[in-house]
């Protein structure tokens, strides 16, 4: 008999993308096997029919961005559409495949048994086969949003999240890049939110580890410069 | 102290940083979402030391001495710098509002079709 975690609550899952076109179906495929039918799929402006290849696909709602706004507007706007759509419990995963959709189920629970607002999935709970320069990297940027923010946590860049349906209505993260996930840890901190760190598994595959658009050291920069500015602005 | 009279530089200073240390109260009033507690510490760290300095030269004096420059043609430079930096401030602020009020209208375009769906 096959799994169907959406049949009780309504959970949702919000997959931004960007030029995804040659691993989201596998990503789809991978998620429905895990019991998930509720897809809402953000498709950020891509240029390499990415939208094509997902528009049709049973259990997906597929949308567009005209222009690529960044992965904080895709990830507003499919909450967004998750909200409309009646969802109870929303996810937020990344649509390289980098997270593995068995780890749903311990974001979820944790929102269902103990009416968590938020569950934070943590890479470096576990960071067993992290790249040393990613735990590095990530490990400053927990020390940047703890010093900007005032809250620590363990994988402040995490984009696998759960936010429970009266949450994701109520905060407003004004940030549209990948400074957004940053800013959920403020809205956390500021609207002292009941939040949970889960351990996930993150699979740093040559596909996910050579897309451009990935939080490099470049894109890091720009990230803290950005957070900085709106600390000031 | 404040000096027996104030020069024209000195006068636009401090009324440029009083406008912006008075936005970013009305902002923190007002509970504007995008104004906290620690943006307003900063714009008053900022602002508030531009119009203290501006009010008081003898602090830049003592800036200038712990920093080892001095000179009245240092002076002049960091004015102008202290313009563009207001310049460069301001237009930043407005391309952001900018990309922001497009990002919005390009979400609310990609939600039509869930309207339609519903």
């Amino acid at each position: 008999m096959r799994k169907d975690y959406s049949r009780h609550k309504k959970i949702f899952l919000v997959i931004p993308v960007f030029n995804e076109v040659r691993i989201i179906k596998e990503v789809i495929a991978e998620i429905k096997k895990a019991g998930y039918y509720h897809l809402v799929i953000v498709d950020d402006g891509s240029k390499d029919g990415t939208y094509q290849a997902i528009e049709g696909i049973p259990c997906v709602t597929a949308l567009r961005h005209k222009f690529n706004c960044g992965k904080g507007a895709s990830v507003k706007t499919g909450i967004e559409a998750a909200l409309m759509l009646g969802a109870d419990i929303i996810v937020t995963l990344d649509g390289d495949g980098q997270h593995d959709p068995l780890d749903i189920k311990k974001l979820i629970c944790p929102i269902e048994r103990d009416n968590f607002d938020v569950v934070l999935g943590s890479r470096l709970i576990n960071p067993k086969g992290m790249p040393k320069s990613r735990l590095l990297f990530n490990k400053f940027g927990n020390f940047y949003t703890w010093v900007m923010y005032g809250l620590k946590v363990n994988d402040s860049q995490s984009g696998f999240r759960a936010y429970s349906r009266p949450i994701a209505s109520r905060i407003n993260p004004q940030a549209n890049r990948y400074d957004f996930d940053s800013e959920i840890i403020k809205e956390i901190s500021f609207r002292e939110l009941r939040f949970k760190e889960v351990p996930i598994k993150v699979r740093y595959t040559k596909y996910s580890m050579g897309k451009q658009q990935k939080q490099g050291l470049k894109n890091g920069v720009k990230t803290a410069l950005r957070i900085l500015w709106n600390v000031i602005d | 102290m404040i000096p027996d009279h104030l020069r024209l530089y000195q006068v636009v200073v401090i009324f440029i940083a009083t406008i912006m240390l008075y936005q970013g109260f009305e902002k923190l009033i007002k509970r504007d979402s995008s104004q906290t507690l620690l943006k307003f510490f900063i714009r008053l760290v900022i602002w508030g030391g531009m119009g203290a300095v501006a009010l008081f030269p003898p602090i830049s004096t003592v800036i200038a001495r712990f920093i080892g420059i001095e000179g009245n043609t240092n002076a002049v430079i960091l004015t102008g710098f202290l313009l563009v930096f207001l310049m460069v401030f301001k237009l930043l602020s407005a391309i952001e509002k900018l990309e922001k009020r497009f990002s919005e209208l390009i979400q609310k375009d990609a939600l039509k079709k869930v309207n339609k769906k519903k």
